[in-house]
């Protein structure tokens, strides 16, 4: 009886952790960041970084976070090549960001090759996850 | 002509005649029109149920629509077309042994059409009652036989008009009025046939029925729920495929692209389309297992096996929009409307196939959006 009790509490405990994961799991990010000799972190910069213009290596119009996921974060983006809808990046107006750190360097490692033409640094993911955590 | 008219076709025969014309028209417009297949299937079905129709009509309707009226044989029919101009002619209130003829193998043709279309139906859209009974290949391969039974239908329309216009001219006997208004004048007294509206009657509520059942529901839809009468198959799904491949453009079927595309596109992740993926092994390995068991050298529907069909084997197109058969088949629209924002360019399958999330791409589920003005 007690077993199954646990059992029935656990989607409930589940549903009050979602707000806090994804606090948990930049906080793990930064933190591994820091492990590889980064920091301190600033949103300033990851703000600014956020807007800046990349030449494209291939021609075409400039590159740029915001040339995708727009510079409002809380609206839906829109991919620059194939037009797909993107889920909004603030963590305010969607919880699932930044909960998953697989998927976070994932997209760390694709983005940053295309936009800048280089992966990121662990100074700038952790510029970039400052601010976007805030909004 | 001077005497009396006489009623000589029943009203479900007239009616049977006239719906049979404005379906095998509707059926015929229909066909090069892939959006409209529930109309399409809507004319097939109708003619299909007045072949049943005339079938039982043939044996229980009014004199002249009994086929033991109308029943000669070869001697009679080569007698007749011998004497066509000549005075020892007998006059036929009914069929005239040609007019005869020509209604059994057109009965006949149009029961051929319309199983034809039923497996085609069955093979090809995975609908009606021969569903799962036909392969995707039988369907497709029954298609040429529909299609040429048609045009043989529409050779023998053309010579039952011609028939028409020769009967009416050298009898003075016309045979269009008397198939809207069922009469004939005749000289000396002739018995007449009965109307039968009550079956008639029954006839005409059960096709608006019908009809209105086959419209109605495009007029319920909306963007949001858009009408799909003839849903496709459900494919073969996987999570990591639709989160992967989903993350940057819709998910596209491993059924649109042949096992070899497939391979050579995950084999290339760090030059997909001028963006590195990056994948782990892992995922790299099951999105290669999916999309090789799921390919469309293994067709579970129609453009999958034309896709496959129109490459050669030396071929390897990494977008679906080169081969051969998307090519073929979008050549038709005009370079403005892809840069339409509504359509948003070649890869957004979505703005015109209502079913482009389910990547089925059935003939029935195709749209073109309006044009923006």
């Amino acid at each position: 009886m007690q077993h199954r009790k646990m059992m029935k509490m656990i989607p409930l405990l589940a549903l009050l952790a979602v707000p806090l994961a994804h606090a948990d799991t930049v906080d793990d990010l930064l933190k591994g960041y820091q492990a590889q000799g980064a920091g301190p972190f600033s949103a300033e910069k990851g703000k600014a970084m956020w807007s800046e213009q990349h030449a494209s290596t291939e021609g075409g119009a400039a590159r740029s976070c915001a040339a995708c996921h727009g510079e409002n974060l809380t609206s839906t983006g829109k991919h620059a090549k194939t037009g797909k809808a993107i889920e909004p990046m603030a963590p305010s107006a969607n919880p699932q960001r930044f909960t998953d750190a697989a998927k976070v360097e994932k997209w760390f490692k694709r983005n940053c090759t295309w936009t800048v033409g280089r992966e990121c640094t662990p100074q700038e993911k952790g510029d970039f996850l400052s601010y976007l955590r805030k909004q | 002509m001077q005497g009396n008219s006489v009623r000589v076709w029943d009203l479900p025969l007239r009616l049977f005649h006239w719906l049979l014309v404005a379906m095998f028209a509707l059926a015929w417009w229909s066909n090069g029109h892939a959006q409209h297949l529930d109309l399409h299937i809507f004319a097939g079905y109708t003619i299909l149920a007045l072949l049943l129709f005339r079938l039982a009509w043939g044996f229980t309707g009014t004199h002249h629509a009994r086929f033991r009226s109308f029943a000669y044989g070869k001697r009679t029919l080569l007698a007749y077309l011998r004497d066509l101009r000549s005075a020892r002619q007998p006059h036929y209130l009914g069929h005239n042994p040609a007019g005869a003829w020509a209604i059994f193998t057109m009965l006949t043709l149009l029961l051929a059409i319309a199983v034809s279309g039923l497996i085609v139906l069955g093979g090809e859209e995975g609908h009606g009652p021969l569903a799962g009974f036909v392969s995707l290949e039988s369907g497709i391969a029954w298609h040429e036989s529909h299609a040429w039974l048609a045009w043989a239908m529409l050779l023998l329309v053309v010579v039952h008009l011609a028939g028409v216009v020769v009967e009416s001219l050298l009898h003075r006997d016309n045979l269009l009025a008397a198939m809207i208004s069922g009469n004939k004048r005749v000289r000396d007294a002739q018995p007449q046939v009965g109307n039968r509206r009550v079956v008639a009657g029954v006839m005409a509520v059960a096709w608006l029925g019908a009809a209105l059942a086959t419209v109605l529901p495009w007029y319920r839809a909306d963007a949001d729920h858009p009408y799909q009468p003839f849903p496709g198959t459900t494919l073969p799904d996987n999570a990591t495929w639709r989160s992967e491949c989903g993350g940057c453009h819709q998910p596209y079927h491993p059924q649109l692209l042949p096992k070899r595309s497939w391979q050579l596109m995950l084999k290339q992740q760090e030059d997909h389309f001028g963006e590195a993926l990056g994948l782990d092994e892992a995922t790299i390995a099951e999105l290669l297992q999916f999309h090789e068991t799921n390919a469309a050298d293994h067709p579970l529907m129609e453009a999958a096996w034309y896709i496959n069909h129109s490459l050669r084997r030396d071929e390897t197109p990494l977008r679906i929009t080169e081969t051969p058969y998307w090519r073929k088949t979008h050549a038709a629209i005009p370079e403005e409307r892809w840069r339409d924002p509504q359509v948003n360019g070649r890869g957004n399958c979505a703005a015109c196939h209502s079913d482009a999330e389910r990547n089925t791409f059935s003939d029935a589920a195709m749209r073109l959006p309006r044009p923006n003005r």
